[in-house]
């Protein structure tokens, strides 16, 4: 298997022009793989069913986890991404509509959800509740330790976001970055209203990296897809999946899988992350739903 | 590696007797495999190594391809490795579908008619000379339009249907066989499919390395003409730099049914202006109704080219594509 | 008495090899062993070679070697070309030459090859080189000065100066005057002034320059194309390193030249060499596709002219400024445009700037009236306008500034010609044509069509002296031409060797003519170009044939008596006047000859001929009566030749397409020795040069150099159909009075006429709107119509 393109420019030199779709199976297939090895690796715990009544007082039964913009976010930016997978490689592999037009747009549809989370997170949240440090380490070893059985593991409760979580974010972050940065370039070489056609805008070796990037960075996407509807259709993951949909977790859930010292739920009602927050701990937290309703 | 040019390599020929042997073979070579008909497109991309089979299929001994034939219900059935000159002579062709037969007889020059079929005229690659250059362009699998930039010389490419590429179809039977409304029978190992003239022809929007729907293992066999509309008028001219061995700058292909002085029904289909024969539909609508006089072409015309853009030089392209629909309804016989 | 042959119509001795296919070409030679080799070409218009590894092409099963540019004993540098080269200065050009046992191995071979290039600045527009800081197409410079490279560059001034409508003109090399421009233009009651491109255009000859080479016994021995048989074999020993003696030349037909193959092609080295280096003989067969890289091309122009005339239609000024686009080795053709305008015009007044480029562009050569043809398109139109002006009949503003015999001059030495019969040229094409009636259909409406008339008047060189003739009797009684001159595809081989039959008054199917191999003994020749052919060759053997005269006279007076002016010879005789009986037959001579040898067979020969003739007598001494002489005849003043060319077009102003009704061309060219052949020469002209007119292109990309017009359905060249079935030709048939049979060359002056004829005619169709630009094609006129924006701009060259 290829993992690049490559072609012989119009003065014979061999450049990158993209990355080999060969590579699109190979995201599906250890997209499966991953998939079937965790389903069969892992055994579907739901929750540790251990709630300490001393933690529960004084919390609402709904604690927020997801604002409105938030969700709004993560659902506008999956249809765009939905839609930006699917137009990028159902033609290729052979089902063919007309989907320039659609992908650019929806990619830019993308970015704007993108640039929303960005305001987002800065205005509204705390920028650092998906940072990973050594506490998510720690707490992620031990999550590895426990799913995979070891005799005296525990899962450990994280923080708001549990650490897979936050390497999914990441994982997604980078990939997303890559294909955005790499598809905003791509978009001077089609005919678009936004930017001016310029096909020469860099070589054909920089311009065959840029595609190969982006190819990179959406078969990447494939395979986080994958991963992450797994997961979430994942019968213990379902109370977060649900959070994302309705935006609260009920108190069970918020104390069996979260350290409530790691993501305090703030005296007024509202649910903060404290943990390497620097200077602005606490003071990003969001009213509970409760108070809302 | 070198380039080298003009010198076909080696591949393996496969002479099939009939269509099935033909199917197999191509079903079997998958997109290693090459369709040869008259040779006149497939020569070209062979000499200079840029499209390189393992295996070529040689059409020329399937007889059952060849040849003219008249049905029970009028229509009228031409295989698809018939000659072009025996498209453009046919006494059938000329009377029933005489704007089929002067399409057919304006191709290129007489030699290239005499070798060049019928269905290889329709499934012909665009002749974007970028392209044809080994240039690793969109339509050759690469990322990018060597002939949409701002300093590109596409003065023969396309001012509609443009989807990253920019070429044309280069087929001067093509518009006449949708103007004509006929059909494209389509045999695989799967069976046969036939499709409408006008749905046979993709863009590159849809799929930018085709110019039709065909697909590896795909056999035109036949084209399929409807009986003759009576009394219809037609109209076809291609506009050239010269007048043998030259592709259309731009052509159209027009059937006018004009009764009580007034059009009734029209098709007018002009090639050349995008990467697919393209069917002026709003411009028959606008002419239907009217007198077929120099105003309703005129209007007819204006309307044809509304949304057309064009490229650093082929601006004249939209007054030619005006002027050639104004014609086709002024000037249809 | 034999008829005489001279003006009459004759079928050449090649002509039914020709139409047979009996014909062998370079291509159709074969000898034993023999390899093939393939060239690789340069994939970036300027680049250095920094490697080659052809490890694994030479691994290959049958490769038998490959031949880089510094194996060639000729090596390309600054304007030299070479055969190969390592700093390749165009797309395309032969970087390495491999031999394989066919040329489907050693194409392989080539694509095997890896090639290490570091790409270097190129331009493909001379213009684009003039700017400050920009591209030279050379490393040393952008201009040709005295064999040595220079860059010239305009300040930024002079281009904002000149703005978008016209030509920047900077400091310029070349530059001379007639009389005082300014004073001319301050007499005129009218000015016109247009920039104007004129295009660069490939050759495309049928015949692509394949060659064959093997040695023997140290001799090398190359089958190739050319225009010049004895005139390349020179220039073949200068290529393999070795001297004249020992190379064999044989290229007994020539599928067309028109100026690319004058002597040979530089490629002739590849086989030459890599024959010597392998051992085996070496075919090289180049490919269309090659051909149109190395096939050299017309240089074209981008320039600027200002005309001033009276209101009796003289012309009191031209002014004009020409910018070359000169290839990557260089043009000339700007030089001779500035002459030719002169034959045209005799402006009382004029000046002439031009700057020739290089450009990183398939190499330029002359190509059929080089520079004339050029300068003609360009000007005739601006004639056209001023005469529209001035209301003048343009047939008449044309005969008002046209030379005579009499005082008529030529370029800057003003010097003087030979003849001039411009007027009865004009005037017997306008009557051709029936300009008077068509000139009332200018403008006139035919539904979509509109009819545009035009004249062409265009001058070119057309004779040179001082070349050898070399005619033989042998004992068989036929009368051996020997021709150093190629058999260029025209049908003077053949028709320069009839004032030898007619001086001997010998019947035309006596005479052989031999040539196409310079082991067959080949006088001192002209090269085939500035068509000069007809009046150098028609009086060298002209000579000869005088010389052969006295010869048989010596001859019989020494056998049989009696004085030598005694002696009359006709139809294949020597004998007393009055007593046909008293003499002895041809071949009776010929054997007298080889006994007596000495002057009669070649053992003495003039001390004026040239080297290369003396050997080609010592050659042949003792086999028959040989006669050697050089043209010693008398010139006074340069030889032109003049064709007028009129064109009937008919535009359609719907689709800006042309179609040329009718086309009628008259011609000065001296006695009419062929007519057949010269309505074949002048109206093939006339079609090559309608064809740069009217849509044959040469297309690149800007911006990665290279050309898309490789193949003849890109390239365009005109067909049969382009042009009407019946274009009508005549002669005004007046000798020259400078040259023995009174005939000039016909090869070049019509191309200009022709190309200008249509230009005009289709100005004309246009109301008298110049676009003053060739290729002029539909939608350059469309645009112009409908008052779309213009395709190109002003100054694009290659569109
Ligand atoms: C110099 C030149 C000028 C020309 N000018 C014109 C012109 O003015 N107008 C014009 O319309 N055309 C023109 N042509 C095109 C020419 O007329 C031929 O029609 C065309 O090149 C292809 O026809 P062919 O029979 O030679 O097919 P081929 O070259 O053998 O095949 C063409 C393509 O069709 C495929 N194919 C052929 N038959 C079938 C089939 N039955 N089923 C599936 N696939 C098939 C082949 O695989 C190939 O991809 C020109 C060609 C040349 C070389
Ligand atoms: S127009 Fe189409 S075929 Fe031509 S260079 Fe662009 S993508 Fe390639």
């Amino acid at each position: 298997m290829e993992f690049l393109r490559r072609a012989l420019n119009p003065w014979g030199q061999d450049v990158p022009i993209g990355v080999s779709w060969d590579l699109i199976w190979a995201a599906v297939i250890i997209g499966a793989v991953f998939v079937v090895g965790h389903a069969l690796m892992v055994p579907k715990k739901v929750g540790t069913g251990e709630i300490d009544p001393d933690e529960a007082r004084g919390l609402p039964e709904k604690l927020q986890r997801h604002t409105v913009g938030a969700r709004g976010f993560h659902w506008s930016m999956s249809a765009a991404m939905f839609v930006l997978l699917i137009t990028a490689f159902f033609p290729v592999v052979g089902i063919q509509f007309p989907w320039v037009t659609i992908h650019w747009i929806a990619g830019v549809l993308l970015i704007l959800t993108v640039l929303y989370h960005i305001y987002h997170v800065f205005a509204k949240q705390d920028f650092w509740a998906m940072w990973i440090g050594r506490r998510d380490i720690e707490e992620g070893k031990q999550g590895l330790k426990a799913a995979l059985g070891r005799p005296g593991a525990k899962r450990p409760r994280a923080a708001k976001y549990p650490v897979d979580q936050k390497m999914f974010h990441h994982a997604a972050t980078i990939v997303t970055i890559g294909a955005v940065v790499t598809g905003v370039l791509m978009m001077f070489r089609i005919d678009n209203f936004l930017l001016p056609q310029n096909m020469y805008l860099f070589s054909d070796s920089v311009w065959g990296w840029i595609y190969v990037i982006h190819g990179v960075c959406g078969i990447g996407l494939i395979f986080l897809v994958i991963a992450h509807v797994y997961f979430a259709i994942r019968p213990e993951k379902r109370w977060m999946t649900w959070s994302m949909i309705n935006g609260w977790i009920d108190r069970d859930r918020y104390l069996e899988n979260h350290d409530p010292e790691r993501w305090v739920v703030g005296e007024r009602g509202a649910v903060g992350e404290l943990e390497g927050s620097g200077g602005g701990g606490g003071g990003t937290g969001q009213p509970a739903l409760s108070d809302k309703a | 590696m070198a380039v080298m040019r003009d010198m076909i390599p080696p591949f393996e020929l496969f002479q099939p007797a009939g269509v099935d042997d033909a199917v197999r073979l191509m079903r079997e070579h998958g997109d290693k495999g090459w369709v040869l008909a008259g040779g006149l497109d497939t020569f070209d991309w062979f000499k200079d190594r840029i499209k390189r089979p393992e295996a070529v299929i040689d059409l020329g001994g399937v007889d059952e391809l060849k040849g003219i034939a008249v049905g029970d219900d009028g229509e009228l059935e031409i295989g698809a490795m018939t000659s072009l000159t025996e498209v453009a002579e046919n006494g059938d062709v000329r009377s029933g579908y005489p704007l089929l037969a002067e399409a057919a007889g304006l191709v290129a020059t007489p030699q290239i008619r005499n070798q060049g079929t019928l269905g290889g005229n329709i499934i012909q690659d665009t002749r974007c000379w970028y392209y044809r250059s080994g240039w690793p362009c969109y339509r050759a699998g690469g990322n990018i339009c060597y002939a949409a930039t701002p300093r590109s010389m596409n003065r023969e490419h396309c001012i509609v249907g443009a989807s990253r590429c920019v070429a044309v179809n280069p087929s001067d039977t093509a518009p006449a066989l949708i103007a004509l409304d006929a059909e494209m029978v389509v045999a695989s190992t799967g069976g046969e499919r036939t499709y409408p003239a006008e749905d046979f022809f993709i863009g590159p929007d849809i799929d930018i390395e085709r110019m039709t729907v065909l697909e590896p293992g795909d056999l035109l066999t036949r084209i399929r003409l409807p009986a003759p509309w009576s009394g219809a008028r037609w109209y076809f001219e291609k506009i050239r730099d010269r007048k043998a061995w030259d592709f259309s700058l731009v052509s159209v292909a027009s059937m006018v049914n004009v009764e009580g002085g007034v059009i009734r029904d029209a098709r007018i289909v002009v090639n050349g202006i995008a990467p697919y024969p393209v069917r002026a539909t709003a411009a028959e609508r606008a002419a239907t109704g009217q007198a077929p006089s120099d105003e309703t072409g005129q209007a007819a015309g204006e309307i044809a080219v509304r949304g057309a853009r064009a490229l650093r030089h082929n601006d004249y392209k939209i007054a030619l594509t005006r002027n050639l629909v104004k014609r086709a309804i002024r000037d249809a016989a | 008495m034999a008829e005489n042959v001279i003006g009459t119509d004759i079928s050449p001795p090649d002509l039914r090899a020709k139409i047979t296919g009996q014909a062998r070409y370079a291509e159709d030679f074969h000898a034993e062993g023999m390899v093939f080799a393939k060239l690789l070409l340069s994939p970036m218009p300027h680049a250095r070679v920094l490697g080659v590894d052809a490890s694994a092409a030479l691994a290959m099963e049958g490769v038998l070697g490959i031949l880089r540019a510094d194996e060639l004993p000729v090596q390309a540098e600054g304007t030299r070309e070479g055969a190969l080269t390592d700093e390749p200065k165009y797309e395309g050009e032969p970087i390495l030459a491999v031999a394989a046992v066919d040329e489907t191995t050693a194409a392989a071979a080539v694509e095997a090859i890896r090639v290490d290039l570091e790409p270097l600045p190129f331009v493909l527009d001379p213009l684009d080189s003039l700017r400050e800081g920009g591209p030279d197409a050379q490393l040393g410079g952008n201009m040709a000065g005295r064999g040595e490279l220079t860059s010239l560059k305009w300040p930024a001034s002079v281009f904002e100066e000149a703005g978008a409508d016209r030509l920047p003109m900077g400091e310029a090399p070349v530059e001379w005057a007639i009389g005082d421009i300014d004073a001319g233009f301050a007499e005129a009651n009218v000015v016109v002034e247009e920039t104007i491109v004129h295009q660069s255009v490939t050759h495309h000859p049928m015949e692509p320059r394949s060659c064959m080479a093997y040695w023997q016994n140290g001799k090398l021995f190359l089958h190739g194309s050319t225009q010049s048989t004895e005139r390349t074999r020179g220039n073949v020993a200068r290529m393999a390193g070795v001297e004249p003696d020992d190379v064999v030349f044989i290229g007994e037909y020539c599928g067309g030249g028109f100026g690319s193959k004058i002597s040979g092609s530089p490629i002739m080295a590849v086989p030459a060499v890599l024959s010597r280096k392998i051992g085996r003989p070496v075919m090289l067969r180049i490919t269309r596709y090659e051909e149109n890289y190395i096939g050299r091309a017309r240089a074209g122009f981008q320039g600027w002219a200002k005309l001033g005339f009276r209101a009796d239609g003289r012309m009191t000024a031209l002014d004009l400024y020409l910018v070359q686009d000169s290839g990557p080795y260089g043009a000339s053709d700007f030089f001779t445009a500035g002459t030719v305008a002169t034959a045209s015009y005799q402006p009382e007044n004029m000046r002439f700037r031009g700057v020739a480029i290089l450009t990183n562009t398939p190499p330029r050569s002359a190509q059929r009236a080089p520079g004339g043809a050029q300068i003609v398109a360009m000007l005739e139109p601006l004639v056209d306008k001023a005469a529209r002006e001035l209301d003048i009949d343009r047939l008449e503003i044309r005969k008002i500034n046209a030379p005579d015999s009499d005082d008529g001059w030529l370029g800057a030495q003003q010097g003087r010609f030979t003849s001039a019969y411009v007027r009865e040229a004009l005037d017997l094409g306008g009557e051709l044509f029936g300009w008077e009636e068509k000139k009332q259909l200018s403008g006139q409406r035919n539904g979509t069509k509109v009819t545009g008339v035009g004249i062409g008047l265009s001058p070119f060189t057309a004779g040179s002296t001082g070349r050898d003739g070399l005619l033989v009797i042998r004992p068989d009684g036929k009368l051996y031409v020997h021709q150093g001159i190629g058999n260029l595809g025209t049908h003077s081989i053949a028709d320069t060797a009839r004032p030898a039959a007619d001086v001997l008054d010998l019947s035309w199917d006596q005479v052989v003519i031999v040539w196409g191999d310079t082991s067959k003994h080949l006088p001192y020749s002209t090269v085939q170009a500035g068509s000069q052919t007809t009046h150098a060759h028609t009086r060298a053997n002209h000579a000869a044939a005088t010389a052969m005269v006295v010869l048989l006279q010596e001859l019989a007076a020494r056998e049989l008596g009696g004085s030598p002016s005694s002696y009359r010879v006709a139809d294949g005789r020597v004998f007393r006047a009055g007593n046909r009986a008293a003499g002895m037959s041809f071949g009776e001579a010929a054997r007298v000859a080889m006994e007596l040898g000495g002057k009669f067979s070649g053992g003495e020969y003039p001390e004026d001929l040239h080297d290369a003739t003396k050997a080609a007598v010592a050659g042949l001494a003792g086999e028959g009566l040989i006669a050697a002489a050089r043209d010693n005849y008398e010139r006074a003043g340069s030889v032109y030749t003049w064709v007028a060319t009129f064109a009937q077009v008919e535009l359609d102003v719907e689709t800006g397409e042309v179609e040329i009704i009718d086309l009628a061309s008259a011609t000065d060219c001296g006695t009419v020795m062929h007519p057949r052949s010269l309505a074949g020469q002048t109206n093939g002209g006339v079609f090559q040069g309608i064809g740069m007119a009217k849509g044959q292109r040469w297309v690149f990309d800007p911006k990665w150099g290279i050309p898309f017009t490789k193949r003849f359905y890109t390239a365009r060249p005109p067909g049969m159909l382009d042009v009407p079935p019946r274009p009508r030709f005549a002669a005004v048939d007046k000798a020259d009075p400078y040259t023995p049979v009174g005939a000039k060359g016909i090869g070049e002056p019509p191309v200009g006429a022709g190309e200008a004829a249509y230009v005009c005619a289709v100005a004309d169709a246009m109301g008298g709107l110049c676009l003053c630009r060739t290729p002029l094609t539909a939608d350059m006129i469309l645009a112009e119509l409908e008052g779309r924006p213009r395709p190109y701009g002003l100054l694009d060259t290659h569109v």
